[in-house]
């Protein structure tokens, strides 16, 4: 699993060296990209799966919160007194905040590992989503094939069908005729086997279908008989 | 004259009275003209005296008046599918006598099963090698 990027954005250095020192200290830490308030434009900040805010300048909050992506998760923390905090509050109601107070660090690194856990699992439902997608792609191709298959054996069966009937009375053709005929031949029974193949396969994906479903009735059935 | 067996049919007559030969006849029910015709072509070639028919709903109206010896029938047909055909022929004392060979490109295990079901004598799916085909009829005529 790749290492989350966190960026701390912050006009107070303690507040950042002190917040780096303790990620440091944890098992699994993040990259951690620390930025001030001035050089801070989201565009321009390296990908990141976390922002913390710590203490800024003032009125510098309301504006790094606008310029922030809505879907950006956002850990402010700053002193629950600050009148600008208490204008944010109404207006950004699920902005997670905590309290800068003696045990600041310690609660920041939980809440954070909540919200990186959070956007993985974020990320892992659109990629499972994109994926869904591709495959009902697929899917409609597979459908759009079955649905072909009758059509395809129909147009090989004249094809292979009247192939042999010339080439029952080889005498009446030219030699490059019976030759390129031959060939004609050949090829329709390289496409009968694709689509041979095709129909095995098919029935093949039916079956395993049939079996997981089973399985999955199956480890479904004593749990609803226990209710 | 020698009385003909119900299957056998009369070719030509020479110039003696003398039947000189008989071909068996095979009726070929599918709403495709060029699978008729190809099918045709093929039964010919071995002797056999192939009538196409393209609708579905004049089969025992065919039968009736030609007296086929086998029936190459398709399933996947407007109005009335081979396996309903089918049925109905092997429900029909008059008919029921005679083998029914579906040719189809309906080639799962389930649409074999079916077609035994509705009484098929043998199935042939598409596409089919003129091996196939004959064998198949060689069974019955």
């Amino acid at each position: 699993m790749r290492h989350a990027n966190v960026v701390i954005l912050t006009d107070e250095t303690e507040f950042a060296r002190l917040l780096t020192a303790c990620w440091q200290a944890e098992r699994q830490a993040p990259n951690i990209t620390v930025l001030n308030s001035d050089s801070w434009r989201e565009q321009d900040a390296p990908a990141h799966d976390l922002v913390v805010v710590g203490p800024v300048r003032d009125g510098k909050i309301t504006s790094v919160l606008r310029s922030l992506e809505p879907a950006t998760a956002v850990i402010l923390c700053v002193p629950a007194d600050s009148q600008e905090f208490g204008q944010l509050r109404s207006k950004y109601p699920r902005l997670v905040h905590i309290p800068l107070r003696e045990d600041w660090a310690q609660t920041l690194l939980l809440v954070a590992g909540e919200s990186l856990r959070r956007a993985k699992a974020l990320q892992i439902a659109r990629q499972a989503e994109r994926n869904a997608a591709k495959n009902e792609n697929h899917a409609t191709l597979g459908r759009y094939m079955l649905e072909m298959k009758h059509s395809v054996n129909n147009a090989l069966t004249s094809m292979l069908g009247n192939a042999e009937l010339l080439l029952l009375e080889p005498g009446q053709l030219s030699s490059q005729s019976l030759a390129q005929i031959k060939t004609m031949h050949s090829m329709a029974l390289r496409i009968n086997e694709v689509m041979q193949r095709f129909s095995s396969l098919a029935s093949e994906m039916q079956e395993a279908e049939k079996a997981s479903q089973a399985e999955t009735e199956e480890a479904v059935a004593p749990t609803s008989r226990r209710r | 004259m020698q009385k003909l067996a119900a299957d056998v049919h009369l070719c030509s007559v020479d110039k003696y009275g003398e039947s000189t030969a008989v071909h068996k006849k095979v009726l070929i029910v599918d709403d495709s003209p060029a699978e008729v015709k190809l099918m045709q072509g093929l039964l010919e070639k071995e002797g056999y005296w192939p009538i196409g028919l393209h609708d579905p709903k004049r089969v025992e109206e065919t039968i009736t008046n030609e007296r086929p010896s086998v029936i190459l029938l398709d399933v996947v047909m407007p109005d009335r599918n081979g396996f309903q055909v089918c049925r109905d022929l092997k429900g029909n004392a008059e008919f029921n006598m005679i083998p029914v060979i579906l040719v189809t490109s309906k080639d799962s295990a389930s649409d074999k099963y079916w077609g035994q079901q509705q009484g098929a004598d043998g199935y042939v799916t598409k596409p089919f090698t003129r091996e196939d085909l004959l064998r198949a009829v060689r069974r019955f005529a």
